[in-house]
């Protein structure tokens, strides 16, 4: 076989090959790191100019990193778990050397001097990183319509939207440009893109996964999580990004389980709870019948199904959007044209006339929305009306859960209340947009970690989540439910038309 | 809660303006129509009993340990200058700020 007939053969292969099943075949030399880099390149290249889930994959990036590890198992080194996998960065995460823009005008050209720790733990276990993925600007939406550079298109229907914040994350693992990626989640930014676009997305627990590099949006729900084809996928990413991190002071030293080894764990008598809030008004009739058709599946693998009640839920949306835009407002300062990125400086400007302009040309509209209501909130004679009343209304969502948890180990819902919606559906109406983040935010408000996994699409053939969340710390718990799931799912191993080559 | 606050567009401006954000006219307009509805909506909390209830500012913070207080390598100044706008005499350059 020639090399072109044999890259051509490997780039259709991807479309079926796990994660572990590309990292198996470079560590035994059944693959070669090159080849599986060239076969997501052309993948990329023949895709990506119709979904736009990059914002960059230069070629030599990843073929340096594969050549590095061929000639390292050449030499009879030992390679990492995720060796020779090609990965999909989101572009919030600093990556040393290469453009790092966050969707954001503010940070175009923007090269950090250093890698964020989940990055350089992934070439540490010998993954590729592939390039960087299409984003809402700063993380904040749940389209792709925010990112400063265009959005990225689903899949599955690129009428409409991967999701947002890690649309482009989502969109990557979906089309199988990458066969995992890296997104963060603040207020449903992994899990609702993967309910999106039929992929696996896990948000860790606060504080499991560093943050260091992450460029902050809300400091208090920030998370770093992988989305991946499959639970196992995510389980082996995972894996390698938890774990403490000095540089990073809200980092916990809770050892890690072996969160691959949790995903072959039986899941009979475990208590699943099913929250009441989670299946009212707003819930798409498609998606609620697929979503319970998935959870009478995990009582015929010997869950034990029982209501329970999280009172504040509908209170969520309104508690996250007072925190996390006072969060924002202040992480955001210091994008003031001094130290890195975008100076726009009128004539005869001041310095405060020189941060104004340059904020001004260097934020897009939903950036600035969020900005100003977060100072709004902080501000003179409006901060215990709404800054101190949202955090005191976020403990009552933490105690809805311990609530919950005292009855049952996890939690299972609907991931988002509708299938992906069109592009410019909900752009000019925020609230409309924020409202379709009522299932995620809880979650976020509260640390928690949760899943989501595909279940059964709807008539149309849109991919519809099941979000799994369980107690602080047990990542391994909410991935066996996962992956119980996802072994009876008929979603299991769906893969978008047209990223499905012809065979020959 | 303060009532729900009207929020007109001398509020926008004075917010702008802690945010360090040059907005125009129209760009201001839009926002204070925008922002209002969202405060209406977020003022949905002041019904809540939260009486006796302690504010959540972090989750998990508390079992976090303390860094060893040791100094270690950081990024050097050619580094740190490498991506600012401008630079001079080592430092970060910046429009006049202090009336000479």
């Amino acid at each position: 076989m020639g090399d072109v007939d044999r890259a051509e053969e490997l780039a259709r292969r991807l479309e079926d090959l796990t994660v572990r099943a590309i990292a198996d075949g470079v560590r035994s030399g059944a693959l070669s790191a090159v080849d599986v880099a060239e076969a997501a390149l052309a993948r990329i290249g023949r895709l990506d100019g119709d979904l736009h889930a990059f914002l960059a994959a230069p070629r030599e990036h990843a073929l340096e990193q594969a050549r590095s590890i061929d000639a390292r198992r050449a030499r009879g080194e030992a390679l990492g778990p995720l060796a020779g996998v090609p990965i999909a960065v989101k572009d919030a995460l600093s990556t040393k050397g290469l453009a790092t823009t966050a969707g954001s005008k503010i940070l175009e050209g923007y090269a950090p001097p250093y890698d964020a720790t989940v990055v350089a733990r992934l070439r540490a276990a010998d993954a590729i990183v592939v390039g960087k993925t299409n984003m809402d600007e700063f993380a904040m939406g749940s389209s792709n319509e925010n990112s400063a550079y265009g959005p990225a298109k689903n899949p599955w229907d690129p009428a409409r939207t991967p999701g947002g914040s890690s649309g482009g994350s989502a969109a990557a693992v979906a089309a199988r440009l990458a066969a995992a990626a890296l997104g963060s989640d603040t207020g449903g930014s992994i899990r609702q893109p993967a309910a999106f676009t039929g992929t696996v997305g896990v948000k860790p627990t606060y504080g499991r996964v560093s943050r260091y590099g992450l460029i902050a949006f809300a400091s208090s729900l920030d998370q770093v999580g992988p989305i991946a084809n499959d639970v196992r996928g995510a389980a082996r990413v995972l894996g390698v990004i938890a774990g403490h991190d000095p540089r990073d002071a809200t980092s916990l030293t809770a050892p890690r389980a072996d969160y691959e080894a949790a995903c072959d764990r039986s899941v009979a008598g475990l208590r699943v709870g099913v929250p009441d809030e989670y299946f009212a008004e707003g819930l798409d009739g498609e998606v609620e019948a697929s979503v319970r058709a998935a959870i009478a599946g995990l009582e015929a693998e010997g869950c034990v199904v029982r209501p329970v009640k999280l009172p504040h839920t509908r209170h969520a949306v309104a508690t996250y959007y007072v925190i996390a835009t006072a969060e924002a407002s202040s992480n955001l300062a210091r994008f003031d044209g001094v130290r890195y990125g975008l100076r726009v400086t009128p004539p005869r400007a001041d310095l405060r006339a020189m941060y104004g302009a340059t904020r001004d040309r260097g934020f897009g509209a939903e950036v600035k929305r969020r900005i100003l209501l977060g100072t709004f909130v902080l501000s003179a004679g409006y901060y215990d009306a709404y800054y101190l009343k949202a955090q005191k209304v976020r403990t009552l969502v933490r105690r809805d859960f311990d609530a919950a948890f005292a009855d049952v180990d996890v939690l299972v819902s609907p991931t988002a209340p509708t299938p992906a919606f069109r592009l410019g559906e909900k752009i000019d109406d925020p609230l409309a947009m924020y409202l379709n983040d009522v299932y995620t935010l809880p979650a976020s408000l509260a640390g928690l970690p949760s899943c989501s996994v595909p279940c059964a699409p709807t008539s149309a053939g849109l991919p519809i989540g099941l979000q799994i969340t369980g107690r602080p710390l047990d990542e391994a718990g909410v991935l066996a439910v996962a992956a119980a799931w996802e072994r009876r799912s008929p979603a299991k191993g769906a893969i978008p038309a047209l990223a499905r080559t012809a065979r020959r | 809660m303060a009532g729900s606050p009207k929020l007109d567009r001398a509020q926008i401006d004075h917010v702008a303006k802690l945010a360090s954000l040059s907005l125009t006219g129209a760009e201001a307009e839009r926002l204070t129509g925008e922002l209002a509805a969202i405060v209406a909506y977020v003022a949905e909390l002041d019904a809540i009993d939260t009486t006796g209830v302690e504010p959540t500012a972090h989750v998990q913070l508390e079992r976090a340990p303390w860094r060893a207080d040791a100094p270690s390598p950081s990024l050097s100044n050619d580094e740190a200058l490498a991506q600012a706008p401008a630079a001079a005499d080592g430092g970060f350059a910046v429009p006049l700020f202090v009336e000479g």
